[in-house]
C-alpha cells in the first residue's frame, strides 16, 4: 500500500491525537512556565521554573501528594490480588460461569460518577452500610465525613469497581497460557498450587505487569470518586493531587501553576512505570 | 452570456444582498445556566420586541459551566451576554476582561439590591439578575413532638440552642439541628450568617486588612460548635435529606429545598424564618447573599444589545418568571417580596426579606482562597483540632497574608 494511502487512513487519529492530545500537552508544558490566568487581561509572563519551585514548597500539594501514594499503595496490591483471586475462580469451566464474569466486570461499564454517587448514599450517616452495622451491634462511624475513614472508603469503593476490569485482562492472560503445560505438570504429579506457582504466575508476568502499569496511571490521578463523594474533605483528607490541580486550575485560575503540578504528575507517573517495568518486566523466560 | 452582461448580473446580486429588506438577523450569544422552557420564553419576548435580532441562547450547567467560561474568556471566544454566579465574580472583576456598564445600568441602581456582587469603586460591571440567600428551615410536626410552639420560630441564638435541644431529646433517629460538616463553598454560608450577625468582620472597609479575630467572631464560632450537642454533623445533601424526611428539626439551607420538598415530602409540615439573632434587641438576623450577576466581555461582539438583553431580563416581571419557575433563587428587585406571587409564597417571601439583612461576601481578588482558609480554620475546630478561639486567630493570620495578594 501505497503511504499516502497509509497515512489518509491515520488521518483521523492523527488529527484527533494532535488536536486533543499532543496540542494540549505541548500547551500546559508552555503554560507551567508562565503565570498563565485566562481571567486576566493582560497575557502570560515568563516565570521560569517559579512554578516548579512554588510546588516544593507547597504544603497543600506535599500533603495531596501523600493522600494520593495511600490511595496508591492501598488500592494496588489489593485490586490486582482480587483481580487474579477472581480470573482464577471463573477461568474454568463451570455453570453459571459467564453470569459471575459479567457480573464482576460490570461496575467498570458504569460511569464513575454514577458509582460515586451511589456510594455516597451507602456510606451516608443513616445510609445502608451504617444500618447494616447497626443491625449486627457494629460501630458506626462517619465514612466520608471522618477525617480518618474517608479516604480509605473511597478506596474500598475503587478495589471493588475496578479489580472486574483487571479480571478480564487477567482471564485473557490465563487463556493464552498453553493448555499442554499444564496437562504435563499433572502428569509429573505437580499439586495445583505448584502448577499456580511455577506456571500461571511465571506465565502471566507480562499480563501482572499491564495491569500494574495500567493501575497505577490510573489510581495517581484519582479525581471524580473525590470530586463527587467529598470535594477533597474533610480536612483535606481526600484531596489528591489531581483534585488539587484542578482546583488550581478551575477555582482559582492559576493555569500557570496547575500545569506545573500536572506536569509533576507526569514525572512522577514515568518514574514509577519504569520503576515497575524494571522490577516485574523481566522477560519470563529469564525466571522459569 | 457575454463577460460584461455578468458583470452586471453580478453587481446586481450585490446591491440586492444589501438591500435591507434582506438584511440578515443579528445573532447576539447568550450563555447562561436555567433550564431552556423557562428563559426560551422570555428571550422570544424579547426578539418580538427587536425585531431583527436572534437570540442565540446556550445552556450551560452547574457542573461544567465555569470551565466552560473560562476556557472561552481564556481563547477570546466570550459570548455577548454571560450569567456568572458571585462566587466567580471576584477573580473576573480583578481580571479586566469584563464590560464597565457604569454608565449603561446607572438608572437601575435604586430598584435592584445586590450591586455589591458586580462594583469595584465607581465601576459597575454587570447587573444582578437574581440573588439566593440561607433562611432557617424548621419541621412544625418536630416541634409540636417536643412541645414547641411551632407557630414561633427561634427568633434568638437561645431560641435556637434550646429548640434544638428539646427535639435532639426525642431520640430515635431524630436530630435537633442541622451543623454542616467542612464542605467547599457551603461551610463559610453555613457559619457567616452566626458572624455577621453578631457584629464580626472579615475584611476592613477597604478590603486591605482582615480583622476577622474579633470578640464577635470567636462568640459566633463557640456558639455554632455548642450546635454540634444538639444536632448532627453532616453534608449539605445528607441533612437536606434527613429533613425532608422529617428527621431534623433545624436546618440553614437553601430556596432550592422548596422545589425538593414539593416533589419528595409534599406531606411534610414545615416553616422558614430568618436567621436568629445573638438576642433580642442585639444583633442581626444577618445572612449569606450570593446571586447570578448578567456580564459582558470586553472581547463581546455586540455588547450594546447584550446590555440592552441584561435590562430586558432584570425586568422585575421577567425575573419573577424565571425565580417563580426555578425557585432556588429570588429576584434582585427591591420590594419583590410584595408581589402577588410572593403574596402568594409566604414561605419563599421569607428569603427575600432575607435579604435586607444578608450579606454579601467582599469582592476581594483572592476571596476565594479567603473563604477556603475560613472554612479550613472552622473545619478544623469542628473536627475537635482546635480551639474556636485558636481557629478564629489561624484564620486572621492567613486572611491578613491573602489581604496583600492580587
Amino acid at each position: 500500500m501505497p503511504r499516502a494511502t497509509s497515512w489518509a487512513f491515520l488521518s483521523p487519529w492523527v488529527l484527533a491525537f494532535g488536536l486533543f492530545g499532543l496540542y494540549p500537552f505541548a500547551f500546559s508544558l508552555f503554560a507551567s512556565f508562565t503565570d498563565y490566568s485566562p481571567v486576566r487581561a493582560e497575557g502570560a509572563r515568563f516565570v521560569g521554573l517559579a512554578n516548579y519551585a512554588r510546588a516544593l514548597h507547597d504544603p497543600a500539594f506535599w500533603s495531596a501528594l501523600g493522600n494520593t501514594a495511600f490511595f496508591v499503595v492501598g488500592t494496588i496490591p489489593l485490586t490486582t490480588a482480587l483481580a487474579l483471586a477472581l480470573a482464577l475462580a471463573v477461568q474454568p469451566a463451570f455453570r453459571g460461569r459467564s453470569l459471575f464474569r459479567t457480573g464482576f466486570f460490570l461496575p467498570s461499564v458504569v460511569s464513575v460518577v454514577v458509582l460515586s454517587l451511589v456510594f455516597k448514599g451507602l456510606y451516608a450517616p443513616n445510609g445502608s452500610l451504617n444500618g447494616l452495622l447497626a443491625a449486627l451491634h457494629l460501630p458506626t462511624p462517619a465514612w466520608l465525613l471522618d477525617p480518618d475513614t474517608a479516604l480509605p472508603a473511597i478506596m474500598a469503593m475503587d478495589v471493588w469497581s475496578a479489580s472486574g476490569y483487571y479480571m478480564v485482562i487477567f482471564l485473557a492472560g490465563l487463556e493464552a497460557i498453553p493448555r499442554d503445560l499444564y496437562d504435563a505438570a499433572r502428569l509429573e504429579g505437580a499439586t495445583a498450587r505448584d502448577q499456580l506457582v511455577h506456571i500461571t504466575l511465571p506465565l502471566l508476568r507480562p499480563t501482572l505487569l499491564f495491569v500494574l502499569v495500567v493501575n497505577t496511571i490510573r489510581s495517581l490521578q484519582i479525581f471524580a470518586e473525590v470530586f463527587v463523594m467529598t470535594r477533597g474533605g474533610p480536612l483535606h483528607r481526600t484531596t489528591t493531587v489531581v483534585y488539587y490541580l484542578y482546583e488550581q486550575a478551575f477555582y482559582r485560575f492559576d493555569l500557570g501553576y496547575a500545569s506545573a503540578l500536572a506536569y509533576l504528575l507526569f514525572v512522577l507517573t514515568l518514574a514509577l512505570a519504569w520503576l515497575q517495568m524494571r522490577a516485574v518486566g523481566r522477560p519470563a523466560e529469564a525466571s522459569a | 452570456m457575454k463577460r460584461p452582461a455578468r458583470w452586471v448580473a453580478a453587481a446586481l446580486a450585490a446591491v440586492l444582498s444589501c438591500a435591507p429588506a434582506r438584511k440578515p438577523a443579528e445573532e447576539i450569544v447568550f450563555w447562561q445556566f436555567w433550564p431552556a422552557e423557562v428563559v426560551t420564553p422570555l428571550l422570544e419576548e424579547f426578539e418580538r420586541e427587536h425585531p431583527g435580532v436572534k437570540v442565540r441562547m446556550e445552556q450551560l450547567t452547574w457542573q461544567s459551566g465555569q470551565e466552560k467560561i473560562v476556557a472561552a474568556v481564556a481563547a477570546g471566544t466570550v459570548p455577548d451576554l454571560c450569567e456568572i454566579g458571585s462566587t466567580w465574580m471576584p477573580r473576573l472583576l480583578a481580571g479586566g476582561r469584563l464590560a464597565d456598564w457604569s454608565a449603561g445600568v446607572a438608572d437601575l441602581k435604586p430598584a435592584l439590591r445586590g450591586w455589591e456582587l458586580c462594583t469595584v469603586g465607581d465601576a459597575i460591571y454587570g447587573v444582578p439578575w437574581v440573588l439566593g440567600t440561607r433562611a432557617l428551615f424548621f419541621n412544625k410536626t418536630l416541634f409540636a413532638r417536643a412541645r414547641l410552639d411551632s407557630t414561633r420560630p427561634p427568633e434568638t441564638w437561645v431560641d435556637l440552642q434550646r429548640a434544638a435541644a428539646a427535639i435532639q431529646r426525642l431520640g430515635h433517629g431524630v436530630h435537633g439541628c442541622g451543623v454542616q460538616a467542612g464542605e467547599r463553598y457551603v461551610l463559610s454560608k453555613k457559619f457567616l450568617p452566626f458572624a455577621w450577625g453578631n457584629g464580626g468582620e472579615i475584611l476592613s472597609e477597604d478590603l486591605k486588612h482582615a480583622v476577622f479575630d474579633s470578640p464577635a467572631n470567636r462568640e459566633a464560632l463557640e456558639f455554632y460548635l455548642g450546635l454540634r450537642r444538639v444536632g448532627m454533623i453532616a453534608q449539605q445533601d445528607a441533612l437536606d435529606r434527613e429533613f425532608k424526611e422529617g428527621r431534623l428539626g433545624l436546618a440553614i439551607s437553601g430556596a432550592w429545598l422548596f422545589r425538593q420538598i414539593a416533589k419528595e415530602a409534599p406531606a411534610l409540615r414545615y416553616g422558614v424564618a430568618l436567621v436568629p439573632r445573638p438576642a433580642n434587641e442585639r444583633g442581626a438576623h444577618a445572612s449569606w447573599a450570593g446571586g447570578e450577576v448578567l456580564v459582558s466581555f470586553n472581547d463581546a461582539k455586540r455588547k450594546q444589545l447584550a446590555l440592552e438583553l441584561a435590562r430586558f431580563l432584570v425586568r422585575p416581571e421577567n425575573a419573577l418568571a424565571l425565580a417563580g419557575a426555578a425557585k432556588s433563587v429570588q429576584p434582585a428587585t427591591v420590594g419583590a417580596d410584595t408581589s402577588a406571587y410572593y403574596r402568594a409564597h409566604p414561605l419563599e417571601a421569607v428569603f427575600v426579606r432575607q435579604f435586607e439583612t444578608a450579606r454579601f461576601t467582599p469582592n476581594h481578588p483572592v476571596w476565594g482562597d479567603m473563604e477556603a482558609a475560613i472554612e479550613d480554620e472552622v473545619e478544623q475546630a469542628l473536627y475537635d483540632r482546635k480551639s474556636a478561639a485558636r481557629a478564629v486567630e489561624d484564620a486572621q493570620a492567613r486572611l491578613e497574608e491573602l489581604a496583600g495578594k492580587k
